[in-house]
């Protein structure tokens, strides 16, 4: 079986005047597909910064990186843009939904941008993906008139709308009350086992991990 | 088109912003709409002013040259030049009955012009005497219509003067004084009628006379001086004195080349008017580029997003220029309207004598230049932020 995610001696240095602060030093990691992978670590570990470079949104000093049999280093600046477009979702801390759109809109975003407008495919495909989340009723509702827990959902929708290869989530519930962040774990386990899609969670809740199958540790840019 | 319903998503998710930037631009279109009319109304109004009461074209007689004669002797023969003989136009009847064939030319007046004084007792006053055909008394200068005393009916004996002259010697209508012209020759005539057109040069120095009372007067029991001529398009007046100058062999002058001074006047006019517009346009482009870049700030996080989606930055990027467009076609659709009624309503304002109150032309606002330009503007405004939005690193601005 292919590996979902393969990583090699990943290092990141950043440069600040004459001072550099390595942050990674020689990151190897693998995830298969459909694993749920709890990403754990103190402050300054360097899990977010890893998280960005499996996100494709901050390039690695040094190390390789393959996503679904595909080769990362070499892409340009563009096809990173359309990789991730199409083959990875994210869940950030912050939702940061539209906020002049419905959530069925902010749902359909990823795929209707693009495509340069919303079909009915996307559409249906969006109120689907809301119907899991369990806010079939809120599709009309503009995005300032859900709860924190609302939007959560909403944004989960939303990393889901292009059926991704891989989930990235960021401190997912890091700014939800308990109730509403069991309802956002509990969801992403749902589609986890429903859909096998694969998910690697940042978080430094242990909470959060107990629901993981699989937990890594990082300490001082290395895994523990 | 999905970026443009974001684009008008972000403009109408802050009304009020969008109201006031719209009316800032539409602001600066009404300016520019109100200058350019301005300066049009302005231009027209000197222009008319100056060709209303002037000839168009004026054809005078060629200048002469010494020339050298045909003949086969190996001797050169020269035309002598003489400075005694009068320089007329001595067929100006049938120059007069080709000019009447062109389609272009509307009134002409051949006339025979020169100096000569207005003796009356002891009062003496300088004037430059005009014989024209009585029945075409008006084909240049209005002057029937401006007769303040008596009539313009000149006959074999009379004068037509200005107010102003009038009031120097002390004339009325019905009066007689005698003309002393530059040829020696003198004539008593009765001053038939007083006009006042309100241009002093006229008022002040010139008599009108019939073109037969003028023949002896002035020595010319034939040609003309000068024909004088009306075009149905003044502008025109320089490619038709060419034209003419061709046709006739004479000299011709058009209404421009004999104010050279008006027209540097009308051109500095028109260049000031140019840099007040262009102010106005710099001014939409500010309020635009700022508001933008403003608004971009605002939504660098949900840009983030986007950006971390994988949306292409084109796509970011026009998000922000059609909001620049959108603000620039509204803005230059307002501006054109309140533009238009401003001038309208300002070009229906009389003074107490009923003339206009302003010069101002509402039909030569330069609506289309006033829309091309100020979108092109607005949508030139927005490229900065649209750039600036595009390139947002989206970790940079998740994490803000």
């Amino acid at each position: 079986m292919t590996r979902l995610l393969e990583a090699r001696g990943i290092e990141k240095t950043f440069h600040n005047g004459d001072e550099d602060t390595q942050v990674l030093k020689g990151i190897d990691l693998d995830l298969e597909p459909g694993e749920m992978v709890a990403l754990l670590g103190a402050s300054g570990s360097g899990k977010s910064t890893l998280l960005s470079i499996v996100g494709l949104l901050l390039r690695p000093s040094a190390g390789t990186l393959t996503i679904s049999g595909q080769a990362i280093d070499g892409l340009s600046e563009k096809e990173r843009s359309h990789f991730r477009n199409t083959r990875l979702g994210f869940v950030f801390q912050f939702h940061h939904l539209l906020p002049d759109f419905t959530a069925l809109e902010n749902v359909a975003f990823p795929a209707a941008a693009p495509a340069g407008g919303l079909s009915r495919q996307m559409r249906e495909r969006a109120s689907e993906l809301l119907g899991r989340v369990g806010l079939s009723d809120r599709a009309d509702f503009g995005a300032n008139r859900l709860s924190g827990g609302q939007k959560q959902r909403v944004a989960i929708a939303r990393a889901l709308m292009n059926a991704p290869d891989l989930v990235i989530a960021d401190e997912p519930t890091g700014n939800l009350d308990r109730e509403s962040a069991d309802r956002v774990l509990d969801l992403m386990r749902e589609v986890n086992k429903a859909d096998g899609a694969t998910f690697l969670i940042c978080t430094h809740d242990e909470s959060v991990a107990e629901r993981c199958t699989r937990r890594i540790t990082l300490l001082d840019g290395r895994v523990s | 088109m999905f970026a443009f319903t974001v684009a008008r998503r972000y403009l109408f998710s802050n009304p009020l912003q969008t109201v006031l930037l719209v009316a800032g631009v539409a602001l600066g279109v009404t300016v520019f709409i109100f200058i350019t009319a301005l300066i049009a109304g302005l231009a027209v109004l000197l222009t008319d002013q100056v060709t209303g009461n002037s000839a168009h074209v004026t054809l005078d007689p060629p200048t002469r040259v010494a020339r050298v004669l045909p003949g086969a002797q190996p001797i050169e023969s020269v035309a002598l030049v003489s400075t005694v003989q009068r320089r007329q136009i001595r067929d100006w009847p049938r120059i007069e009955g080709l000019l009447r064939a062109e389609p272009s030319v509307i009134a002409i007046s051949p006339q025979i012009t020169g100096s000569g004084f207005l003796v009356r007792g002891e009062a003496v006053a300088q004037v430059e005497v005009i014989g024209l055909e009585p029945q075409g008394i008006d084909a240049i200068t209005p002057i029937s219509s401006k007769i303040i005393s008596g009539s313009n009916a000149l006959g074999a004996d009379g004068l037509l003067i200005g107010e102003r002259l009038a009031q120097e010697l002390g004339l009325y209508a019905g009066q007689v004084v005698l003309l002393r012209t530059e040829r020696n020759a003198e004539r008593q005539l009765t001053v038939k009628g007083i006009y006042r057109t309100g241009l002093q040069s006229l008022d002040e120095r010139v008599a009108f006379l019939s073109l037969q009372t003028a023949r002896p007067l002035f020595d010319l029991p034939e040609g003309v001086t000068k024909i004088e001529i009306k075009l149905n398009n003044p502008t025109t007046a320089r490619e038709e004195a060419d034209f003419l100058a061709e046709a006739t062999g004479l000299r011709a002058i058009s209404w421009q080349d004999k104010n050279l001074d008006l027209e540097g006047a009308l051109k500095s006019q028109g260049q000031t008017g140019t840099l007040i517009q262009i102010f106005s346009l710099i001014s939409i482009v500010i309020g635009v580029a700022s508001a933008l870049v403003l608004s971009a700030y605002r939504r660098r996080p949900e840009v983030g997003i986007m950006r971390a989606f994988g949306i292409p930055s084109g796509f970011i990027a026009w998000i922000f220029l059609l909001q620049g467009l959108l603000i620039g076609l509204a803005g230059a659709a307002i501006g054109c309207a309140t533009g238009y009624g401003l001038c309208t309503w300002l070009a229906g304002l009389t003074r107490a004598d009923g003339t206009a109150a302003l010069p101002i032309a509402p039909e030569q606002g330069g609506y289309v230049a006033a829309i091309v330009l100020t979108t092109l503007g607005a949508v030139i405004a927005s490229v900065l932020p649209a750039r600036a939005a595009s390139r947002i690193d989206p970790l940079e601005a998740i994490q803000q």
